[in-house]
């Protein structure tokens, strides 16, 4: 076993072998085939259909996370609506937030 | 850093990826077999995969049109890499001398994880094709789901050895994976505890699948949906290195949930002298099997694949509520006024 240290990580010895795995790495890429044609097969990929344009095909970086929206759309929901934009709200948001912490905690050392 | 320690390191490097090279193809040869006898088919042979590199390795690399070039064919480099490096900080018996179980903790790891699928995120982008960017971005929203329930196992266990630990070895690294792998949490725990990681073995169990981009959550390749999502435009050497990278991931995480949960090694229960090592070595290799065989293997076999909806609700609401009782447990197990249970079990030892 290599010599104890108390540290959570080195990332000197990390670098190290990162780069020694990488170079291993591009030995192993380096006998692969290298030459290709181009032309037909370096379009990309679409089932046969025609590419429609870059603009009709880019992902916005608001629809990446399109997925965990959809799926926790009813969190979401809630939290726009809680999102009204007047200070009178938020202000009395953090007043019940506030007085239910308060509750729990004071509940919480009672029964500890 | 002194010489000793950056030989071992670039010795244990060398060593360290061609190992995991070597038995994630080999598992992956098996995993496929295991799946095409389940479904009454002969299946390819176990060394396959091998064939399968030598054959990507003979055909073109494609560079689509449109493709950022340097970041397409650095990708699979770093996917590789990242996946292999794992190796170095996972304790695998038979290795330790050449391992930095010591330089590097499960924190380390799991970023490591997160590393090698935003390779794969970084490579579906370069590619500039519809297919990649949709699998792209399936496999961002799948790695931000998992993360959360495998972040509480990880804590529920270190917390709960941490606890257990006397004054004086508080201060070593309980976050590395070797002290972990010392004190097995199966082993240190009363009745409620145990069932607590038994609940947190159950969720890393399924996060697994989705870590290693499997059915039911391989919804970042989706074969017959999107053509193989994020690699769809990648061929010959590239592509090559993704698959190596894929089973060297596949084994790093089945030898992560055997280092947390079963680090017992037959030399312990076994009088085998010299053959001790070889043994708990050979003993390692049939749990990571196991763990394979029931994670990936049997789940792949008889499941289909969820909706990218699904894999979120799935993990970001089951899992993490599951994970979250576990913890739970943990946290009351053994505590005067909160474990209800209170019953040691034959093996506890505390």
């Amino acid at each position: 076993m290599i010599e104890s240290v108390e540290i959570y990580w080195n990332p000197l010895v990390w670098l190290i072998a990162f780069i020694v795995i990488a170079i291993v790495a591009y030995i192993i890429r380096a006998f692969g085939k290298k030459e290709h044609k181009k032309g037909e097969q370096a379009k990309p990929f679409l089932s046969g259909v025609e590419e429609p344009s870059k603009e009709a095909v880019h992902v916005r970086g608001g629809n990446v996370y399109w997925g965990f929206v959809e799926a926790l759309k009813g969190y979401y929901g809630a939290m726009k609506k809680m999102h009204s934009g007047r200070v009178n709200d938020y202000v009395a948001w953090f007043v019940v937030i506030a007085s239910i912490l308060f509750v729990v905690l004071f509940a919480l050392e009672a029964i500890l | 850093m002194n010489g000793e320690l950056l030989f071992l390191t670039v010795l244990g490097g060398i060593f360290i990826s061609l190992f995991g090279i070597f038995f994630g193809l080999l598992f992956k040869g098996i995993d496929r077999k295991i799946v095409a006898r389940m479904q009454m088919r002969v299946g390819p042979p176990i060394r396959q995969p091998f064939l399968d590199v030598v054959k990507l390795m003979n055909k073109e690399t494609v560079l689509p049109e449109n493709a950022v070039p340097w970041m397409y064919h650095l990708a699979p480099i770093v996917c590789l890499v990242s996946s292999a490096i794992l190796l170095l900080y996972i304790p695998i018996p038979g290795l330790e001398a050449i391992q930095l179980s010591m330089h590097g903790d499960v924190i380390l790891v799991l970023y490591l994880f997160i590393l090698s699928a935003l390779a794969m995120v970084a490579g579906g982008f370069a590619s500039a094709s519809p297919f990649a960017t949709v699998g792209a971005q399936r496999e961002m929203v799948t790695m931000m789901s998992y993360e959360f329930p495998l972040a509480v196992v990880i804590i529920g266990i270190v917390w709960k050895l941490w606890n257990l630990s006397t004054p004086t070895t508080k201060n070593t690294a309980f976050f590395t994976l070797s002290f972990l792998s010392s004190k097995p949490i199966l082993s240190h725990t009363y009745l409620l505890g145990f069932i607590g990681a038994l609940i947190l073995l159950f969720a890393l169990i399924v996060v697994i699948p989705g870590e290693v981009a499997k059915i039911p959550f391989d919804v970042a390749e989706a074969e017959t949906e999107i053509a193989h999502g994020l690699l769809v435009e990648y061929s010959g050497r590239n592509l090559a290195l993704f698959y190596l990278a894929d089973g060297v991931r596949m084994f790093a995480m089945a030898s992560l949930v055997v280092a947390l949960f079963f680090p017992y090694n037959i030399s312990k229960y076994i009088a085998l002298g010299n053959f001790a090592v070889v043994a708990d070595f050979l003993f390692f290799l049939f749990k990571v099997f196991l763990v394979m065989l029931f994670s990936i293997t049997l789940v792949r076999a008889g499941m289909a694949r969820l909706r990218i909806t699904q894999v979120v609700s799935v993990y970001w609401i089951t899992i993490t509520l599951i994970a979250l009782i576990g913890l739970v447990l943990l946290i009351w197990d053994g505590d005067p006024k909160l474990d209800i249970l209170n019953i040691p079990l034959p093996w506890t030892e505390v």
